[in-house]
């Protein structure tokens, strides 16, 4: 979308703020549709941004504010007007090429969407349960004021006054009680069922290669943070355009898929004559669409060979400078020079997925940000299962919510019931920090602020000397220190301190 | 064209500027000092992604995340922009 910009002075920036929404009368006509526009006072930094709702021609009224007094041409219609933080020229990309704002232009900024919190307004209905369970006492959930509606019209009020009671009653025994010890029994509600998990991998039906780490070892995986799972893949969602279309899914694959020249073809390498030679595969390249021309254009990075195609499934390479250490350098140079495709990804398959009645792409190898800026994926949806991926390209909270996804998928994968809030707990522990860190002696439970605490966990020695230099002190605020000290550990009514005002005489 | 934005990746929950003098509200909400939220480092790619919207952040300004619950609807959830993260 378009937006006008246009440089003013601060007494008119002044003028619209005060009177904003107003009528804008100004000498200039946009040629497209523009619904924003941005004012600049120095030329060359924009500072103020106005909404825009409708352009009209310009007539002469008294609610109109003018930016001069003689030559205007049309009127605009500014809904609202914020302050923004400098923001350079450079962010527009204009029609004109001017580095400076003269008078008017019309330009396009590099701009992200900005998401409203659309879904959290309520609607009518549900505000009108929500207040009528406040006026009789009773503090219910948004969540569940959808579900309300039906029974408030077809039950009568006595028995939707028993209906909230009961709603209300069910809820509070739901509740967790002020200190409680939430992250034991989320670490034994989630290692319970972690003994009965299997040591299985998942293969794809068909394709051997392509296996997914699932169970046991893949939860500790998730929970240990580790930089790169055993397994990664990716599932690569399609736009609209290319979701229906099996060539252009295939052609896509073909330039996913990293296929180096040992993928495709044998390096022989004859050490009498000094050469080498590239045999293409038949089978193999014509499985990964390879030609021999591509493997050509890929021999034109490497320096210091001379290649000739010798017939139309052989090259022969010869070296510039005859020596045995550079011929070996270049056959393992050879080996993993790339011909087409994303880095890391070693393998890509696409399936008809039934419920989207649309091709999906499964990779082996993750590389989530090249992924993402390739032409027909999904960028809002695609996804990988490596976590700290995710949180380098997308950002902590959306680590946070992979490690709940994984986790979740993990465990009801086996059949396995565990309630989501103790995952959620963890997932929420795990980033607390602003960075993915692990449960245990690396993450979590090694930064505990206590001494005694890390030294009850792992490494004892190490942390009481450390503490015994530093002059370190432990208030003993936690449960682990307040165990070995003796003392009623700060949970449940432990946390509470009682004082006892004797009788006044 | 402009460069992907990782706010309209689904996995990536709704981010919103708290507004300096909303700051304090907040706080007093949770009940909580400043250095007592959860963090996000400054180099985050949604922090990056909101720089674009509000132009440069400064350390200590109140992030508001409206995550999505799988049993309790919407909700709000804040960070504390920090440096450096440990």
């Amino acid at each position: 979308m378009k937006s006008l910009l246009w440089k003013d002075t601060k007494a008119n920036i002044k003028k619209i703020a005060e009177n904003a929404p107003c009528y804008y009368g100004i000498d200039y006509v946009p040629e497209g549709k523009v619904s924003s526009g941005y004012i600049t006072a120095d030329k060359t930094n924009f500072e103020f941004e106005v909404k825009i709702s409708s352009v009209e021609e310009f007539k002469k009224s008294d609610e109109i504010v003018l930016k001069k007094k003689t030559g205007l041409k049309s009127i605009i219609k500014i809904e609202s007007i914020r302050k923004l933080d400098k923001i350079p020229i450079s962010d527009f990309k204009l029609s004109e090429n001017i580095n400076e704002i003269k008078t008017f232009a019309e330009g396009e900024r590099f701009i992200v969407k900005y998401r409203e919190k659309d879904e959290l307004t309520l609607s009518p209905d549900q505000k009108e349960i929500i207040d009528d369970a406040v006026s009789r006492g009773f503090d219910i959930p948004v969540s569940l004021a959808n579900k309300l509606i039906k029974y408030k019209k077809s039950l009568s009020d006595d028995k939707y006054e028993k209906l909230l009671k009961r709603v209300d009653l069910e809820l509070k025994k739901r509740e967790i009680d002020p200190y409680e010890a939430v992250g034991i029994i989320a670490a034994q509600s989630i290692g319970e069922p972690g003994t009965q998990m299997t040591m299985r991998t998942f293969h794809f039906a068909g394709v051997v290669e392509m296996n997914v780490t699932l169970g046991l070892p893949r939860l500790i995986e998730i929970v240990d943070a580790r930089r790169i799972p055993s397994t990664p893949s990716m599932v690569i969602y399609l736009t609209e355009k290319y979701k229906h279309d099996e060539d252009r899914v295939r052609e896509l694959i073909k330039n996913l898929e990293n296929t180096t020249i040992i993928d495709v073809a044998d390096i022989i390498t004859d050490v009498g004559e000094m050469n080498l030679t590239v045999k293409l595969d038949k089978l193999k390249s014509n499985d990964r669409l390879v030609t021999l021309t591509d493997v050509i254009s890929a021999l034109e990075k490497i320096k210091g060979i001379i290649y000739n195609q010798v017939d139309d499934e052989r090259i022969l390479i010869k070296l510039q400078q005859e020596s045995f250490k550079k011929l070996y350098q270049v056959q393992e140079q050879l080996k993993i020079t790339p011909i087409k495709g994303v880095n890391k990804i070693n393998r890509a398959i696409a399936r008809l997925d039934p419920k989207e009645n649309a091709w999906i792409i499964y990779t082996q190898g993750s590389n989530l940000k090249d992924v993402l800026n390739m032409e027909g994926v999904d960028a809002t949806r695609t996804y990988t299962n490596d976590i700290i991926e995710v949180e380098n390209v997308l950002g902590v909270e959306a680590a946070r919510n992979a490690i709940y996804r994984e986790a979740e998928n993990t465990l009801s994968e086996q059949g396995l019931n565990v309630d989501k809030r103790h995952l959620m707990l963890v997932s929420d522990m795990m980033t607390f920090s602003g960075a993915v860190r692990a449960v245990g002696r690396q993450g979590i439970s090694g930064r505990k602020s206590s001494v005694l605490a890390r030294a009850a966990f792992e490494i004892t020695s190490k942390h009481l000397l450390k503490a015994g230099l530093l002059g370190e002190i432990d208030p003993l605020a936690g449960v682990a220190e307040n165990i070995i000290v003796g003392q009623p550990v700060t949970l449940g009514t432990g946390a509470i301190d009682l004082v006892y005002k004797g009788n006044k005489k | 064209m402009s460069k992907f934005n990782v706010l309209e990746h689904e996995i990536v929950p709704e981010h919103h500027l708290v507004p300096v003098d909303e700051e304090m509200s907040v706080l007093k909400k949770l009940n909580i000092a400043r250095d007592n939220l959860p963090k996000i480092s400054i180099n985050d790619p949604a922090i990056k992604a909101l720089e674009e919207i509000h132009g440069k952040l400064e350390p200590g300004r109140i992030i508001k995340i409206i995550r999505k619950s799988p049993t309790a609807g919407y909700y709000e959830y804040y960070r504390v922009v920090v440096k450096s993260v440990i």
